[in-house]
């Protein structure tokens, strides 16, 4: 978590996604294991925690909020989204050629990538991690 | 994308609703789930609970253009399936139609 901060920070797309991918793997193997224990299933917790919620959510968008204020001509936020998840040919036209706006949508791509990755038919493998997660819960956990 | 769109809710409490939509409707959710796809074309437009652009109904919106309305508190226990609603997207209000 601490890497992909530390290429968020260095908006290293390649750094990103592969720290994505660690996460994302670590977090896999956890939930393939039947001998996972109530630990390993904390550390995927944190895993989905981190990547469906904090870092998309907060870190990541704090991080294109703050970066597009340089991005020159002017785009606010919400239609530098749009014209990506749109595929705007126009916006995406003007800006083919501007260094910044390309990493900055790369690393807007990584980062939904991960967002909206779908496995067993739910968003991050969620509903097989609340299936193990609860079998393996404590009864006395508070 | 119109800024006024009236319509009949679908509140969504669990992934099961989304196979009851069989015609044009607003959606009401907490968030969404990826069951949403099979509805889409029928979504004229989404109110959620949660507030943030990269959240997944914020990225389906854009990506299927659909209006939507973020951070309305309690929209789930407010609306219910069957409700007609007017959603004014410029002033971000939703009212029930009587």
């Amino acid at each position: 978590m601490m890497e992909l901060l530390k290429y968020t920070y260095l908006l290293d797309v390649k750094g990103i996604r592969k720290n994505i991918e660690l996460l994302w793997s670590r977090y896999q193997k956890i939930l393939d294991n039947k001998k996972s224990s109530w630990e390993d299933l904390n550390e995927a917790r944190a895993i989905l925690y981190f990547i469906g919620y904090l870092y998309p959510e907060r870190i990541a968008l704090h991080s294109l909020a703050s970066r597009i204020k340089h991005i020159e001509p002017r785009i606010s936020l919400d239609r530098f989204l749009r014209a990506i998840d749109r595929s705007d040919r126009a916006i995406l036209g003007k800006y083919k050629n501007n260094d910044n706006f390309n990493k900055l949508k790369e690393f807007y791509l990584a980062v939904k990538d991960i967002k909206n990755r779908v496995k067993n038919n739910a968003y991050l493998d969620e509903e097989r991690f609340n299936r193990f997660y609860s079998k393996l819960k404590p009864k006395d956990y508070f | 994308m119109k800024n006024i769109v009236a319509g009949q809710v679908t509140t969504i409490k669990s992934k099961k609703d989304y196979y009851r939509i069989r015609k044009e409707t607003v959606l009401v959710a907490r968030n969404t789930h990826p069951d949403l796809m099979i509805a889409i074309n029928k979504i004229k437009a989404m109110v959620v609970e949660i507030d943030n652009k990269l959240c997944h109904a914020a990225i389906i919106a854009r990506e299927f253009n659909k209006p939507i309305l973020m951070g309305v508190d309690g929209a789930t226990k407010k609306f219910k399936t069957g409700d007609r609603v007017l959603i004014d997207f410029n002033n971000k209000t939703i009212k029930k139609l009587k």
